[in-house]
């Protein structure tokens, strides 16, 4: 083995971790980026599951992706293209519906169909969310400041939140703690009086947590829909031509091409730890890689509790990363369809399909849903986000055939009977059966079917107890105390080693923010 | 002298009383029942048999107890054996005592792991309840003009903040937001330890162990026990405690009317001018409402004088009551499974019967669809084990908080669901304490509905209020309004829907006199 010494090793190639490379290495770092799979991107990766299908297997929809990365790495010329997704389709169990979509005053009469009162109040709560996700926004950027300190720069960041705080208007500063407290049915109860209005908004609350939309904390999460930056359209969602991978694999062009060296299929067993500081990073076939600094995009339990021998770790430390809470909740269904599914309430393939298709009928079910996860089983009656990309993106399956994404929740990684390799077609047969409910003939459309299960995603792509996000999206895990109190600032107790994955600020959902966020510390650090 | 009518003769409005009586005002208090206390009464439960009908829990602040002298007048406070006792379906009980190493000590048997953690657990949270309580003993700041006492009293927080050390200083960050089942298991392995430390944390609100938030009604559960010295027992029951504080009132030149009903507000000219009490009208310099903040504004103000942004988010004030309360009385003393023969000691203090924090979560499950909870978790105490002259020689009163039984019904109404509610409660407690039912001699239910018509707490909420981070401190009830006062020059709160808050403590009272005398004798 020659003995080439790395700037920095960075564990995993998911987004994150290709971030982080690509901003080292603009810097001037010679950077090594190591995946376990054969491809790149973790879980916002596209795979030919069945052949002319392409699925976006895990991740599906992008909206958080930072503007500031999509300009400064120059995505959209490597091929990343974001295509709107438009509107929000929720089929009720009664035969109506519920469809919102970008055109405005479409969905102000869609909404008076149900509720005069509710139609005023949309565009009030639409322009209440805009400027919250304002306030909000320059916080994902953000370095977290650790309230504990007295470090002049710690102070004056938390000074000049609380100043940015006092400085919005009085309503504004009501509706800001309660979005960062209230449950998500609670904060809509204020505004809206239709009950699948509220179920359908309420389920972007509840998206990867361990949550239910009468859940306090959930309400945060809603603002996220409105913090887009897709042309600022309605929701602001869209998919990436290709599939997600494309937004994975854009990022790894930038990274190569800034002299970034990107090896897959090389699997990471250790990372070295002498006199407290992180020299190398081991693999499973024994071979050990030299590095200056160690980068870690994977979760916290595989970097301390896997890569690492605990006992180089401070106890407090360890407390703190051992309850860091995953619970996994949500799993996905992906279906390769060679015709559409047709919905009873509103037959034919119009534009209804082209958006999201929401399975949220009511706030009791969403809420029933969660129950059954507390105890330790999966949604009977199960909330499910489903799109078909290839309606805008024909790209990804064969001409007149279709690719559609369920993402299902709740499904909870800890089960209190069996084991989620017993229950895999049960699960999906769940999923189907639920659908069918709305759209009959989607089960005789059905050429290939993919269960991913949370403890397929723990096992596969590498995320603990099947969490999405890297960990828990909720207060006592957030801003400084994500992943742990004290450590929010990228660095860990081991000098040399850092995290830049979605386990730390601000989270998961394709961001790249801890990626982008990670490398800057680390070139601060670094100095040169 | 100014006269200022304070609207309701509950432990809030006699202990402001008492302070606006103090700083040269002329109080008067307006109490619509024959007895005044409000939340804290003493009611005749059977022929022989007085109970506490509402609280049978006070923990009055020390400070407002030696201010008013109460002790003189003949209030005496008891102190139970023990502190919690929480019961199992089957095995031993487990036992907490107001010294933690004796706790630790009576866990061993069960887990040693959780023995070596509980002085830890409790000496952590001790530090953390010292930050919050410094939080909960001054006015919320005014955000937008903090004074210079403002910044003193935050700059001392800080400082206190400081003074815990990093460790507990995010622990204090952490335990605000969480659920109190992720709090509680993070210490301890026995569920039903884990459930015991939940009870507190979720009774009388919204929330179930796995609701975010529950964490920091513990937290401010535990900062007001270090006001209160854990005083939580007195003799007679709560209603002698209130006896005591309106003579306190009346001693300090404060004018008691029992028996008045506060029909409205008055306003003129964008000013409030008095009140009409029994169709006769009371003039005053300035109202003060003792009663929740939603009948303060939806019921006893004309909506003309409020704007109707103010009258949407008072309405949109959370107060859902989920708490029901059933008194017994008992022809003897009742035989707990877990419970030896000659350990009664072990009954005088909070009896908690909710064995897992699943079983808790369930019976929160209910309430979500406005059921009363199949199988409900239920706080009990025996104040006669402490206090004989309660009930006749070897018969007894026991007192039950009723979880969950939401205000809003889905199918019924609450005057038809009262035996339901009884039958689940009396079955609930056979299942500890087989043999208690043919011990009953009256039974008395007080349901949520009842909460709100016959002793006025909107919604049933014994809190006056959801207790979550949205409705607490500078928010409570409104932001904006925090400080006591309200959108009416003239017209201020004084009740548990102002901070600090609930759980009988006087807090508010105290803190919102001081603040209405600045103002009106400025």
């Amino acid at each position: 083995m020659r003995a080439v010494t790395y700037d920095v090793v960075i564990i995993g190639g998911g987004h994150n971790g290709l971030t982080a490379a690509a901003y080292l290495a603009r810097a001037g770092r010679k950077v090594l980026v190591l995946e376990r799979r054969h491809i790149v991107g973790g879980a916002a990766v596209t795979e030919e599951v069945v052949k002319g299908f392409k699925f976006s297997v895990c991740s599906y929809v992008v909206s958080l992706l930072r503007p500031e990365i999509i300009r400064e790495l120059d995505l959209a010329r490597r091929g990343l293209d974001i295509l709107p997704l438009d509107g929000a389709f929720t089929p009720m169990p009664d035969g109506d519906y519920l469809w919102r979509v970008n055109d405005h005053s479409k969905t102000r009469r869609e909404i008076a169909r149900h509720s005069l009162v509710d139609a005023e109040a949309y565009d009030e709560y639409g322009r209440a969310m805009v400027a919250m996700g304002r306030f909000v926004k320059p916080i994902l950027s953000m370095l977290p400041p650790d309230p504990t300190s007295l470090d002049p720069r710690d102070l004056r960041d938390l000074l000049g939140l609380v100043q940015r705080f006092r400085d919005l208007p009085r309503q504004d500063q009501y509706t800001q703690v309660q979005l960062m407290t209230m449950s998500a049915i609670d904060f809509l109860d204020q505004w809206f009086e239709t009950d699948v209005l509220k179920a359908t908004m309420a389920a972007s609350g509840i998206i990867g947590t361990f949550l239910g939309v009468r859940s306090p904390g959930t309400a945060y999460v809603l603002l996220h829909h409105y913090m887009g930056d897709i042309d600022g359209a309605f929701r602001s969602w869209g998919f990436a031509r290709g599939g997600t991978g494309a937004i994975s694999n854009a990022i790894a062009d930038a990274a190569r091409e800034a002299g970034v060296e990107i090896r897959t299929e090389v699997a990471v067993s250790g990372i070295t730890v002498r006199n407290n500081k992180a020299e190398a990073v081991v693999l499973d076939n024994g071979h050990e890689i030299r590095a200056n600094i160690v980068a870690s995009s994977v979760d916290p339990r595989l970097t301390f509790l896997k890569f690492i021998d605990e006992r180089v770790l401070p106890a407090d430390f360890l407390d703190d990363i051992r309850r860091y809470k995953f619970r996994g909740s949500s799993g996905k269904v992906n279906l390769a369809l060679d015709s559409l599914p047709e919905f009873t309430c509103l037959p034919g393939s119009g534009p209804h399909l082209r958006g999201a298709i929401s399975i949220s009928p009511g706030v009791d079910y969403m809420e029933r849903a969660y129950d059954a996860a507390k105890y330790g089983a999966f949604s009977r009656q199960p909330y499910i986000d489903v799109v078909i990309p290839s309606l805008t993106d024909p790209s990804v399956a064969p001409p007149g055939k279709h690719v559609m994404s369920c993402f299902v929740q709740y499904a909870p990684y800890h089960l209190s009977e069996g084991t989620w390799d017993e229950k895999r077609e049960e699960f999906g047969d769940t999923v189907v059966d639920t659908l069918s409910q709305y759209a009959p003939n989607l089960k005789s459309s059905i050429v290939h079917r993919q269960v991913v299960t949370p403890l397929d995603l723990e096992r596969e792509w590498g995320l603990s107890e099947g969490n999405i996000f890297q960990g828990e999206l909720t207060l006592e895990q957030l801003f400084f105390l994500r992943p742990a109190p004290g450590w929010a600032q990228y660095r860990t107790p081991v000098k040399n080693l850092y995290m830049c994955g979605s386990a730390t600020h601000p989270g998961g959902g394709i961001m790249g923010a801890p990626g982008r966020n990670a490398a800057l510390r680390i070139l601060a650090d670094t100095g040169r | 002298m100014k006269e200022v009518v304070i609207i309701g003769g509950g432990h809030n409005g006699l202990t402001a009383a008492f302070y606006l009586a103090k700083a040269g005002l002329r109080p008067i208090v307006l109490e619509s029942r024959a007895v005044v206390g409000g939340g804290a009464m003493t009611g005749d439960l059977h022929p022989g048999f007085k109970c506490p009908t509402l609280s049978h829990h006070t923990s009055l602040w020390t400070d407002i107890v030696s201010d008013m002298d109460l002790v003189r007048l003949g209030v005496k406070f008891l102190e139970p054996r023990v502190d919690v006792l929480a019961a199992p379906i089957d095995g031993p009980p487990l036992v907490l005592y107001a010294d933690p190493d004796q706790t630790a000590e009576a866990m061993r048997a069960r887990s040693v792991k959780d023995a070596e953690a509980y002085p830890a657990y409790r000496a952590s949270m001790e530090q953390i309840a010292t930050v919050v309580g410094s939080l909960l003993a001054s006015p919320p700041p005014d955000i937008d003009n903090p004074g210079a006492g403002d910044l003193w009293n935050l700059l001392g927080v800080g400082r206190k903040f400081r003074g815990l050390g990093k460790r507990d200083s995010y622990r204090l960050l952490r335990w605000a937001p969480m659920a109190v089942s992720d709090l509680s298991r993070e210490w301890f392995e026995s569920d039903l330890l884990c459930a015991a430390l939940a009870g507190p944390a979720v009774s009388g609100t919204m929330l179930g162990p796995r609701s975010a938030g529950s964490g920091l009604v513990l937290l401010l559960q535990e900062a007001h026990r270090m006001f209160s010295g854990n005083l939580s027992q007195v003799r007679g029951g709560p209603g002698a405690l209130t006896l005591a504080m309106a003579i306190a009132a009346h001693d300090a030149g404060a004018d008691v009317r029992r028996g008045t009903t506060v029909e409205r507000i008055l306003v003129k000219d964008g000013q409030v001018a008095g009140v009409l009490a029994g169709g006769r009208e009371i003039p005053a310099a300035a109202v003060v409402s003792a009663v929740d903040p939603k009948t303060t504004f939806m019921r006893l103000m004309n909506p003309t004088d409020l704007t109707p942004d103010f009258l949407m988010k008072i309405g949109n004030y959370r107060a859902a009551g989920t708490l029901a309360r059933v008194n017994l009385a008992l022809a003897g003393l009742p035989r707990f499974r877990c419970v030896a023969q000659d350990e009664t000691a072990l009954l005088s203090g909070r009896i908690h019967l909710g064995p897992t924090l699943d079983y808790i979560e369930r019976s929160f499950d209910h309430a979500k669809y406005g059921e009363i909870s199949t199988e409900p978790w239920l706080e009990v105490r025996i104040p006669s084990i402490l206090d004989p002259d309660l009930a006749p020689p070897g018969a007894h009163v026991m007192s039950v908080y009723a979880h969950y039984a939401p205000f809003t019904l889905r199918s019924g109404d609450w005057a038809s669901s009262r035996d339901l509610l009884l039958r689940r409660v009396l079955a609930t407690l056979e299942q500890f304490s087989p043999g208690i039912g043919s011990l009953v001699l009256a039974a008395e239910v007080v349901t949520p509905a009842d909460l709100e018509s016959t002793y006025g707490f909107w919604g049933g909420h014994i809190h006056h209020g959801e207790l979550a981070l949205d409705q607490l401190a500078t928010m409570r009830p409104l932001l904006g309004y925090g400080r006591y006062e309200s959108p009416v020059p003239g017209l201020y709160l004084c009740g548990a829907g102002t901070h600090p808050g609930g759980f009988m403590t006087g807090g508010s009272g105290k803190l919102a006199a001081r603040e209405i005398a600045r103002s009106l004798t400025a």
